[in-house]
């Protein structure tokens, strides 16, 4: 796939830029800021191609979530006026704007979040953070989990082939399955257990507690952009801090 | 023999081991010396100990495996309890039997993976770039080099393995049945690429089952047996010693029928243990005399 200019910056800068954008939330007060940050979010992934893929991840991960704690925001938030009234349900004037300002915020702050994971590959974060510092084993524990999630799905589907040929009901009604799922889980947990045995071992054969300064082929450069955003972000930020203490 | 002594590269003293929470010694008493540049066979039935023993000679026991390990391994003139973990991988290079588990897990392609221990040993990029492209003609698997290496087959998995071991240069290889998942043609190739480490220089220690390519490429046996090693020297010396055959394990394909028709009356004048050398072993002229008897 052809990388567009946004997908191109330095992860750093693509993740402090939902940094920045969660902060400027928090700053300036009310909620038509906030809501203004969507549709901003959502014309940032139309111009690096990845509209579809942001607007389904953010409808799937924040759509439901948002509707209930809107909600209990507007029915249970204390407040004293009332705008009106259904059965024991109540709301006021307090608890529509506090709805709304706390949905606000989590839908901006969620969906940077889900856009920057759309922008940025795993790999390319965590290198971002090696060269900032994150020791080579850490990375390596985020980096395989990745890989190692698609292997254990692969694992548990063998079991679960291996059980039905012993005669374990696999197929049928929700509680058979569901009863099926315990003695796949069983050697799928212990099996990974062992495996992290063997992990190990191949690790240390391909010498990766050898007492030198790894190298990597995996590179990222970083562009005048890559080095000049953070900047930016930063001063809109000071200018948002000085703008709320002086009004 | 004194000569050959001073080049030993691995040398064990009574070495015995015992797996942690078990009873039973698993290696018992073993005693050897491996030479420099020289090329070691290990064989002996299912369960005799033989992958215990490449992990005693690569340091992962004691390093990795807790348990018992008694007696001296001496690897390069310093013992292996003195080398941290770490120094090691860039001396001896172990390719072991399960090709499935043997990917980092953190890398997308095939040429990424060979790569890995290069990273790991901080190796300049290009330098990694052209040794790796070198490696991956070398073991022939040039056409995976931009497949993801859980996608593989067996086979595949088995050279990626080989390839990203031996990429690293070390200058003893530990290998483990390297060929078990692969087809004959496959199995030749493998040799072929140990042939040209040790061509290289390179100490070569092998586990593996078939025989008649034991008989070409092996200059030393090493036979075990229930954690003890039973016989051991020059590849020919230990297929013609008669205790050989109390041990159980296979001959190559061509001894084996040699010692038949031995059992038979045929003389021989040697044991052969390559195909070529079985009819100039037989001694015709007394084919002749017995064979109608």
């Amino acid at each position: 796939m052809q990388k567009n200019f946004i997908q191109q910056l330095h992860p750093l800068t693509k993740f402090f830029f939902a940094l920045f954008v969660s902060a400027s939330v928090l700053i300036i007060p009310g909620f038509i800021f906030s809501f203004l940050v969507f549709p901003m979010l959502l014309l940032i992934a139309v111009a690096a191609g990845v509209a579809k893929e942001f607007f389904g991840t953010v409808m799937k991960a924040l759509l439901f979530l948002l509707i209930i704690v809107f909600f209990m925001q507007l029915f249970f938030y204390p407040g004293d006026h009332l705008i009106g009234q259904w059965g024991i349900f109540k709301w006021t004037e307090e608890g529509l704007n506090y709805g709304l300002t706390l949905t606000s915020r989590i839908l901006a702050m969620g969906s940077v979040f889900i856009l920057f994971f759309c922008l940025t590959e795993v790999r390319d974060f965590v290198k971002s953070l090696e060269d900032a510092g994150l020791p080579p084993m850490g990375a390596y524990v985020v980096l395989s989990t990745l890989q190692i999630i698609p292997e254990m799905r692969r694992q548990a589907n063998t079991i679960m082939d291996a059980q039905k040929t012993r005669g374990v009901e696999t197929e049928g009604s929700m509680l058979t399955r569901a009863r099926a799922f315990i003695p796949t889980l069983t050697p799928l947990i212990l099996s990974s257990i062992s495996s992290t045995e063997e992990r190990a071992i191949t690790l240390e054969s391909r010498a990766f507690s050898a007492p030198t300064k790894k190298t990597s082929l995996h590179k990222l450069t970083k562009s005048t952009a890559d080095r000049i955003l953070p900047f930016i972000y930063l001063i809109i930020l000071l200018g948002m801090v000085l703008w709320r203490i002086l009004t | 023999m004194e000569d050959t002594y001073m080049n030993s590269i691995i040398e064990m003293k009574n070495v015995s081991y015992r797996y942690p929470v078990s009873d039973d010694w698993i290696i018992k008493n073993a005693s050897f010396t491996i030479e420099k540049g020289k090329f070691t066979a290990i064989i002996g039935n299912n369960g005799s100990g033989k992958t215990t023993l490449c992990n005693i000679i690569r340091g992962f026991i004691p390093h990795f495996y807790k348990g018992v390990l008694e007696g001296d391994v001496i690897v390069d003139d310093k013992k292996i309890i003195e080398y941290q973990l770490g120094q090691l991988g860039e001396k001896i290079g172990y390719v072991f039997q399960n090709p499935f588990i043997q990917v980092s897990g953190v890398k997308d392609t095939v040429f990424e993976e060979v790569a890995y221990g290069l990273e790991n040993l901080g190796v300049e990029e290009n330098e990694i770039i052209d040794r790796v492209n070198e490696i991956l003609q070398l073991v022939k698997i040039e056409h995976l080099r931009e497949k993801h290496p859980m996608g593989l087959s067996g086979g595949q998995r088995q050279r990626v393995a080989l390839a990203s071991i031996i990429v690293m240069n070390p200058d003893i290889l530990v290998i483990d049945e390297p060929t078990s998942q692969l087809d004959p043609i496959g199995t030749e190739h493998v040799f072929d690429i140990i042939r040209l480490m040790k061509e290289k220089g390179k100490t070569i220690i092998l586990v593996e089952h078939k025989m008649d390519l034991i008989a070409e490429y092996a200059d030393n046996l090493i036979v075990l047996n229930e954690g003890e090693i039973v016989l051991q020297g020059p590849t020919r010396e230990v297929f013609a010693d008669p205790r050989y055959g109390d041990c159980n394990i296979q001959y190559p394909h061509v001894t084996e029928v040699a010692l038949k028709l031995q059992k038979n009356g045929v003389n021989l004048k040697y044991v052969p243990i390559r195909n070529e050398e079985l009819p100039e072993s037989i001694s015709w002229a007394s084919v002749g005399e017995s064979v109608y008897d």
